[in-house]
């Protein structure tokens, strides 16, 4: 793997994103990451809340109309995620926290996509089908963007290995 | 360094978490991850709000929405707690000469101006649009602006690191 680190390490664009004094580079990556969080997180937090039974009136479906923003988001931070990871594969891969936040964001998208399939097209709807394992899955998908969010924080404070070219 | 300046970060380095936010190893990642929740709140339902403002999903009444936004406000009141207790760690990263952070305060007293002018001049028509209808001009401005103004906040508030005196 170590092999595999150093190659990778020693690419343009990893030498780029790590070293390039550009605030596009590094810094740059790092809002895009912050921005497509806040559009990602915030809109499927909404739609969990709503299915937890908050802003009664809203109808749920109308709501889902604003997953293009949701999914955009998810792009943006699928697209700065992987260039944060190029930038510093040994950092993120050998910090079992790493993961922890793949596996929570991988829920978290699970629970929001079941959401979206439960939730009544008919916009005159209110309810939803079997209430209350849609609420838990609701509960859950928000309980695992906060230990996402928890996660990816917590990389910056935990790794043990930063690179594995350059510092032996 | 001014006065002013040198008042606040006494001020600020006084409080009375300063000592824990400094001596804790996980406080601070611990108040980043609170940050960075409230952040998705805020911005995430604000931001479903202005783009309805704007002109985005009109089946949906911008009333309705609105139900919304007291999370928004929860976002909102975590984040100032949070941000707190980092003022209150390191004030001289902040207030010592950041550029990233100076031009963030300017961009939040702007959305704070802008969200006031929406309340106090538009709230009232507003509410009352059902689905399908067009917010006023004067509205789908202000939620344009305050679009612009949260991501230029965010931006700023992440760059702040980079641009420690």
């Amino acid at each position: 793997m170590t092999g595999f680190f150093i190659w990778l390490e020693e690419t343009s664009i990893s030498v780029w994103v790590r070293e390039s004094p550009s605030m596009l580079a590094f810094p740059g990556i790092l809002v895009l990451h912050t921005v497509g969080m806040a559009f990602l997180v915030g809109t499927s937090m909404a739609i969990s809340l709503r299915t937890l039974g908050v802003a009664a009136g809203l109808p749920p479906r109308t709501l889902l109309k604003f997953t293009p923003v949701m999914w955009l988001g998810f792009a943006v931070n699928a697209f700065s995620g992987t260039a944060l990871l190029v930038a510093y594969p040994t950092k993120a891969l050998t910090n079992p926290v790493f993961y922890v936040k793949l596996f929570l964001i991988a829920i978290a998208l699970a629970g929001l996509r079941y959401l979206i399939r439960n939730i009544p097209g008919d916009p005159g709807l209110q309810a939803v089908a079997r209430p209350s394992r849609t609420r838990a899955v609701a509960g859950l998908s928000i309980v695992c963007w906060i230990g996402a969010i928890t996660a990816g924080r917590f990389l910056a404070y935990t790794y043990t290995r930063l690179l594995s070219t350059g510092y032996f | 360094m001014d006065d002013l300046a040198r008042a606040l970060i006494a001020w600020f380095g006084d409080l009375p978490m300063s000592d824990f936010m400094i001596a804790s190893r996980r406080a601070w990642p611990i108040a980043e991850s609170f940050h960075f929740v409230g952040l998705c709140l805020l911005v995430g339902i604000v931001g479903l709000f202005d783009l309805r403002l704007m002109g985005f999903v009109k089946s949906i009444s911008p009333a309705a929405l609105h139900r919304l936004i007291p999370f928004a406000i929860l976002g909102f009141l975590i984040n100032v707690a949070s941000g707190i207790t980092f003022l209150s760690a390191t004030p001289d990263q902040y207030l010592g000469g950041n550029a990233a952070f100076e031009l963030k305060m300017a961009f939040m007293a702007a959305a704070g101006l802008n969200v006031g002018i929406f309340y106090t001049t538009q709230f009232r028509t507003v509410r009352t649009l059902g689905p399908g209808d067009d917010a006023p001009l004067a509205a789908r401005i202000i939620g344009g602006a305050s679009l612009v103004l949260w991501i230029s906040i965010m931006t700023c508030g992440r760059l702040i690191t980079f641009y420690r005196p």
